[in-house]
């Protein structure tokens, strides 16, 4: 389902005109919030490093069950919206405890484009998703972007209802060319797992990041 | 009492440990994970002002302990499934610094319990009947082999055709692990298979060899004991009709009725033969709190103990509707929590009588013509007459529609229903089945399917060798 | 003209090198540059006579510089002379000592590692007007005049391995070798053959090399250094270092500076001074023999009169080596002879000695050399060398020796008649015969099955072993709180309850089963059968045999701390009924480091191992490697140590390894890595450098989980990854497979 130049055009405009994502940063768990590490404004980054062994900056303390954990940003950007009542309190899981408006980086931005561009596999249910172990090792040694699935091959594990039905390839061969999930992740229905493309798309699809990357500064 | 009680499940169960609760005049908290907002074990708490805490997970212990200590709870009840039967979070419970009570067993009756190969040296040691085959895991495959031709020999004897036996993996369960093996030559290489798998799986290479039992009726026992040393029984339970998965799908209490179907053996007598059993296994652990022994009884009227579930059943319910102390219904999860915080019985194995016939029904949003596939989805309607022998447990709201949480097993309701004799309870269910309705779409947006019409096909079967 | 012109430069050159060492700003070394320059400039407006006159000035004024210079060098000042590009390489030895050479295995860049150097030379010596060659072959480092290919001198994990290759060479070829140490240390590279493992092979090859070798050390950077430097000689010039750890290294550890930081030069004066790594310090401490001494300044590329005095020195410590091993009287007259040349070696020697030894002749050189290396350092845990002590030592040794010679050797042919027989028989007679065989009953358990009828009865090969009864529980246990697995991001790890984590899991995460550290005493009480431990040479105790400043400190609050005198912990015990001695490195005192007192205790555990019969298990809760407070005399433990290991093992015996929490640098360079059977417990790390000095040596960063189990089993490091939870049981079984039917001697 390529798209043509015009819409990939329109979409870059959008993106150029508000190039922000809103990451709420919610509690993992319940426990005291003992303190704030970052305020409003701050700029934190996520993850980083050539294996991304240095953690993202920390935002704040949580603490149940007298174990005081650090909990570090995913995503770099800009801090707002701290709420800064809960400090001292005992939140409960999942609560929004502050936001990161963050720049949109060119992988990212390419990620956009991927998810209009390729064969999309979406979620079947909401359900917590695990890629195939197979899947997993050959992307693991061969790389994103590399690895064609033949029909019949298994692609996602989706953990639904204390069941694991695998999700199958069908159609051509084709190479899973990105992963929009991480490992054991809740997927809302209908959003995508993995993006494909048949072999003679590449090209397409690699002139099209070439784009990007050459419009879109890092 | 100042007690308050953490409920650390959903559901169905949920709700009825709240109304045990307020019967008993405890305070409790409730807990639910995000998806589960819809359900009356959130709603109703709510609209009664009592705490209701959002955790990561059900199977959170850190999430449930931290949230006991904040609304100061002194005791928690697990339900059923989740942490009901982990001896680990059990032992957590009492032995931390803010100790709480733990609506079960003792920690170290979950333990030897809740390892059915240990259930099964127990059992055999008492002289209780057990299925025929290995007592230790095996690790060596000469020995395996060894064990398997006794099996093979003991089967002939018997005049079992085909002899068959099963190799299954010492710490599995549910159906995992296990393989069925009709000829000797086939011994070795499936025990290395099951072997490899238990080592991958379970982190422990032993190995069952066991005579494979096909034509057998699943019996309960349903057992009541407390810290005071009390032990008392409420009858029996049939949960012969299950899924393909093993999963109940209609249960009967008693167990047996001779009454409404002949049996090739004395029916009575294998339902007091197990009952003793049962009680006899208890007092040697100083079972102290509601628990079910499983027995296989076989169409010979043979019976063995499969294993004993240390927890309030799902089904407890028909076997409190059967049961009269001095003439009253008992609730066991009432009992259970009453045996926790220490209360005596106040009556004993001979101020219990037993009065009619119960028969419960397991509604769930599934495929029965799909391997029992599992149905997400919205229930736009749901509805069931109201009589005064049917009881329905759910969490599911009436007044709304309501989206089934995926995480979980799509059970919707339970249906309960009693009769002077088992004929009438029969038709009854048939009464209940038939005027009950479930109306929902999927996500694909075609109608929701239950398994109200299995339920139907199958009621008829009950209690019956066929 | 051009002769001044020459000679001028040649001052200009001097007065630089001069700065290079001692700094720049040196008791007035810039003027003199100045001045010598200005000379040059001048060089056309002078004529010859006044050019000459003031030259003659400059140079008396440099040579009373460099007197003064020489006279107050600093130990940190010989570093840098030996770090010095101007100073002699193995190139220019090769050139200017030996006669002739072919490099083996390497021509400049084509080159498997070109900082190894292996050539088969000839060397000549005169006798009487008469010209005689020697064949030798020559390995050691080049670490070239300034190109960068060389790497200073720094041997990959492959450039050691060519070296051991070669050696192989000499010894089938029956010629000596000359090792020539130019090293600041190994490459700390994992891929294989591993900087350590190559390093503990080369070790352990050496131990018995079945030919006379001399080493030559003008850098000997630690580990590096020892995988050419086992020899039945060891030589060092007198402006080289031999040391532990290079003196920034060792000022970035004591000055806990941050990745990056630069130490001061005060603090690597101090290390340097601390860590006694002159030759004369190292003579002193008898870590090498003899010095060969260079010129006041060291010795450069063009000291030819240097070259002349190291031909000498090479050729007099082969013969030595050579004549000891035929008639200690030849060999002491040859000594007193060459003890009075000292001074001024002659041209000629006066007689020709043949470097060819007989079977006999090798036998004793390897018992001369095990000697040589078991008593190195081992006169600074104060044993005094007392006849009668030695004595009876001896005598009981001999006892034992002949009491285990008996009981497994004697006995063992009964033993496995009895087996057989054992296997053969119906049940019945198996009580009678379970006391008989007692160390292997556990092994032949018999399972009988149910009596009902008569079944074939079944010999299990797979016995487990009893289960401890009671669980020793760490103290770490005992609090009420949840710890976070550091792998909780990647595999969702729940927090685990800390009681059931150190308890019941021991230590293990139930969701990813990472190993969190445990303290020692854990693995005593769990692993071993109840009450089987009997621990030996408690009281050898670690001491501070340089007079490291501050360290004595250090060194007590570690003894009072942990209650212990060393990092090592020998014992006998049992597992499963299986008898073993067990030499264990514990983290709590110093970080497992291994200087004299460890080494010590593990040669003698290793010695009671191979006396008494017994498997013999190293299990490493965590070492940090050679400690450095005890400089070289901490470093000689890793030859020391293998020499044992070795001759443990070639006298039959089984050497297990198991490595737990951190194992890096010396003793996984030597002792550890060397044994054909090493396991790690999940979770543990292994290497040779940790990442800062990776990344501080190679400039490259590496990966989290460079030194991890996983890697280190893929590169053949390890023999495979036990889970601690089942760490008692895969060591019965190691021990019984490995073992046999040989358990206690092959």
């Amino acid at each position: 389902m390529p798209l043509d130049n015009r819409e990939i055009n329109q979409l870059l405009q959008s993106l150029r005109a508000n190039p922000y994502r809103l990451y709420v940063v919610e509690t993992p768990h319940t426990g005291y919030l003992r303190e704030f590490l970052v305020k409003e404004g701050d700029e934190v980054t996520g993850p980083s490093g050539k294996w991304m062994e240095r953690p993202g900056s920390p935002l704040f303390v949580l603490e149940r069950e007298r174990n005081p954990k650090t909990i570090r940003a995913k995503i770099s950007g800009e801090v707002a919206k701290v709420r800064r009542e809960l400090e001292g309190k005992f939140v409960e899981a999942y609560q929004p405890v502050l936001e990161i408006r963050h720049t949109l980086t060119q992988k990212e931005i390419i990620a956009e484009l991927l998810r209009k561009t390729l064969h999309i596999v979406t979620a079947p249910e909401r359900a917590r998703y695990f890629l195939a172990p197979d899947l997993a090792k050959r992307i693991e040694k061969e790389g994103e972007g590399r690895v064609v699935v033949k029909p019949g091959e298994e692609l996602v594990i989706m953990s639904f209802m204390k069941r694991e039905t695998p999700i199958v390839h069908q159609g051509e061969p084709m190479v899973v060319f990105r992963l929009f999930f991480s490992r054991g992740q809740m997927v809302e229905q209908g959003e995508p797992l993995l993006g494909l493309c048949l072999e003679k798309e590449r090209p397409y699809v690699e002139k099209l990041i070439a784009r990007v990357k050459e419009e879109w500064p890092v | 009492m100042s007690d308050r009680v953490l409920i650390a499940n959903r559901g169905e169960i949920a709700l009825r440990i709240m109304e045990a609760c307020e019967n008993l005049g405890l305070d409790y908290v409730c807990v639910y994970t995000p998806g589960d907002e819809q359900s009356l074990h959130v709603k109703l708490p709510r609209k009664k002002g009592k705490h209701c805490f959002c955790i990561s997970s059900y199977r959170d212990a850190n999430d449930i302990l931290a949230v006991a200590d904040e609304t100061k709870c002194t005791a928690i009840h697990p339900g059923y499934g989740f942490f009901s039967e982990d001896f680990r979070f059990a032992r957590r419970v009492v032995k931390r610094s803010r100790p709480l009570v733990f609506i079960g067993p003792r920690w170290e009756v979950i333990r030897d319990l809740g390892h059915k190969l240990n259930v099964k040296k127990l059992a055999f040691d008492l002289g209780i009947p057990v299925i025929p085959g290995t007592i230790n895991p095996v690790y060596s495959e000469i020995e395996a082999e060894a064990k398997a031709e006794e099996l093979f020999l003991w089967q002939e004897e018997q005049g079992i055709e085909p002899p068959r036996i099963l190799i299954k993996a010492a710490a599995g369960g549910g159906g995992m692990g296990i393989e069925e093996v009709d000829e000797l030559d086939q011994v070795r290489p499936v025990f290395r298979r099951i072997r490899s798998y238990a080592k991958r799986l379970f982190g422990d290479e032993g190995v069952v060899i066991e005579v494979c039992i096909r034509d057998y009726h699943h019996l309960e026992v349903q057992i009541l004991g407390n810290m005071h040393g009390e032990l008392v029984h409420f009858g029996t339970r049939n949960c012969t009709i299950q899924s393909i998965g093993r999963q109940k799908r209609i249960e009967i209490a008693p167990g047996f009725d001779p009454a409404y179907t002949d049996y090739p053996f004395d029916a009575q007598r294998v339902l007091d033969e197990i009952t003793d059993y049962s009680l006899k296994l208890a007092a040697h652990v100083g079972y102290d709190s509601v628990g079910t022994w499983e027995w296989l009884v076989t169409r010979e009227g043979k019976a063995f103990l499969m294993e004993v579930n240390t927890r309030i059943q799902v089904e407890n319910e028909i076997s409190a509707r059967i049961s009269r102390i001095r003439g009253r219904e008992p609730n066991l999860i009432e009992e259970q929590i009453r045996a926790a915080f220490g209360d005596k019985l106040g009556y004993s194995q001979k101020d219990i009588g037993f009065e009619g016939t119960s028969i419960e029904f397991r509604l769930i949003a599934e495929d029965t013509k799909q391997g029992f596939r599992p149905l997400s989805g919205v229930i736009t309607r749901f509805e069931f007459p109201e009589y005064e022998w049917l009881r329905v447990r759910t969490h599911v709201p009436r007044d709304e529609e309501y989206r089934i949480p995926t995480e979980f097993d799509p059970n919707l309701a339970l249906g309960i229903v009693w009769g002077r004799d088992t004929s009438e309870a029969e038709k009854r269910g048939e009464q209940f089945l038939k005027h009950t309705v479930i109306e929902g779409y999927t996500p694909k947006g075609e109608p929701l399917k239950t398994n109200i019409p299995y339920l139907l096909e199958k009621l008829p079967e009950i209690l019956k060798f066929l | 003209m051009r002769e001044l012109q020459r000679h001028l430069a040649d001052l200009i050159d001097r007065v630089l090198y001069l700065q290079d060492i001692k700094g720049e700003d040196w008791g007035g070394s810039s003027y003199l540059l100045e001045d010598l320059r200005r000379l040059k400039e001048r060089i056309f407006e002078l004529s010859e006579r006044e050019f000459l006159d003031i030259l003659k000035s400059l140079e008396n004024r440099l040579e009373i510089l460099e007197d003064r210079a020489a006279r107050s060098l600093t130990p940190y000042e010989i570093v840098r002379i030996t770090r010095n590009p101007q100073r002699f390489t193995l190139l220019d030895i090769l050139e200017n000592v030996y006669d002739s050479y072919t490099e083996l295995g390497g021509e400049g860049e084509n080159n498997v590692d070109p900082a190894v150097i292996c050539a088969r030379a000839t060397i000549s010596r005169r006798v009487g007007g008469k010209l005689h060659l020697h064949q030798v072959i020559v390995i050691g480092h080049e670490k070239g005049h300034g190109e960068e290919f060389r790497n200073g001198g720094s041997a990959k994990p492959w450039g050691n391995e060519k070296a051991l290759r070669y050696m192989r060479v000499a010894e089938t070829e029956g010629i000596p070798i000359h090792f020539y140490i130019f090293t600041p240390g190994a490459y700390p590279i994992e891929d294989y053959p591993g900087a350590a493992q190559q390093i503990a092979r080369n070790l352990y090859f050496m131990s018995k090399l079945r030919v006379p070798t001399v080493a030559f050390i003008s850098e000997g950077g630690s580990g590096g250094a020892e995988a050419i430097g086992l020899a039945d000689i060891r030589l060092m010039a007198s402006r080289g270092y031999y040391s532990v750890i290079s003196p920034e290294g060792a000022a970035a550890i004591e000055g806990k500076l941050k990745e990056g930081e630069r130490p001061s030069r005060e603090l690597v004066e101090f290390c340097a001074r601390q860590l006694k790594i002159t030759a004369e310090d190292n003579l002193r401490l008898g870590t090498i023999d003899r010095i060969v001494p260079e010129p006041p300044l060291g010795a450069r590329r063009n000291d030819y009169q240097f070259f002349k005095r190291l031909r000498y020195e090479m050729l007099r410590a082969t013969d030595e080596v050579v004549l000891k091993t035929k008639s200690l009287k030849a060999f002491r007259s040859y000594a007193l002879r060459r003890q009075k040349e000292e001074e001024n070696p002659p041209d000629e020697f006066d007689v020709y000695v043949r470097w060819e030894l007989s079977e006999v002749e090798i036998e004793k050189l390897l018992d001369l050399r095990s000697r040589k290396y078991r008593e190195m350092s081992a006169h600074v845990l104060g044993r005094k060398k007392c006849r009668f002590r030695g004595y009876f030592e001896k005598t009981q040794d001999v006892g034992m020796r002949l009491y285990h010679d008996l009981r497994y050797g004697v006995l063992k042919q009964g033993q496995k008649m009895i087996q057989r027989v054992m296997e053969d028989l119906s049940g019945e007679g198996v009580v009678l015969l379970k006391q008989l065989t007692e160390p292997l009953k556990s092994a032949y358990d018999l399972l009988a099955a149910r009596p009902k009828r008569t079944r074939p009865k079944v010999v299990s090969g797979e016995a487990a072993p009893e289960e401890a009864t009671e669980l020793y529980v760490s103290p770490l246990a005992l609090e009420d709180r949840t710890v976070t697995c550091p792998n909780a991001e990647k595999h969702g790890c729940p927090d685990i309850w800390v009681p059931d984590l150190y308890g019941e899991f021991c230590g293990v995460c139930p969701n990813c089963g990472h190993h969190f550290p445990l303290e020692y005493e854990w693995y005593l009480r769990n692993i071993f059968d109840a009450g089987s431990i009997k621990e030996f040479n408690a009281h050898i105790a670690s001491g501070n045999p340089l007079g490291f400043e501050g360290y004595d400190q250090k060194l007590e609050a570690a003894k009072k701390r942990t209650g212990r005198q060393s990092a090592l912990i020998s014992f006998q015990a049992r597992i499963g009924g299986i008898s073993l001695i067990v030499a264990m490195l514990i983290a709590d005192f110093r970080q497992g480091t291994v200087g004299v007192a460890e080494g010590e205790k593990f040669i003698q555990a290793c010695d009671r191992a191979r006396i008494t019969k017994r498997p013999f298990l190293a299990y490493i809760h965590t070492t940090g490697g050679i400690r450095i407070h005890e400089g070289t005399l901490g470093v000689v433990q890793m030859p020391r140590c293998t020499m044992a290991v070795r001759e443990y093992i070639d006298a039959g015996g089984l050497y297990l390894v198991v490595y737990d929490n951190n194992s890096y640098a010396g003793p996984v360079a030597s002792f550890l890595g060397c044994s054909p059977y090493q396991f790690a417990i999940r979770s543990t790390r292994i290497g040779f450098a940790g990442p800062r000095v990776i990344r501080e040596t190679t400039g490259e960063d590496i990966p989290p989980d460079y030194h991890s189990a996983e890697n280190a089993l893929r590169r053949g490091h390890i023999q495979g990854i036990w889970d601690r939870r089942e760490l008692r049981k895969k060591l019965y079984e190691a021990l019984l497979t490995m073992g046999g039917k040989n358990l206690y001697y092959r």
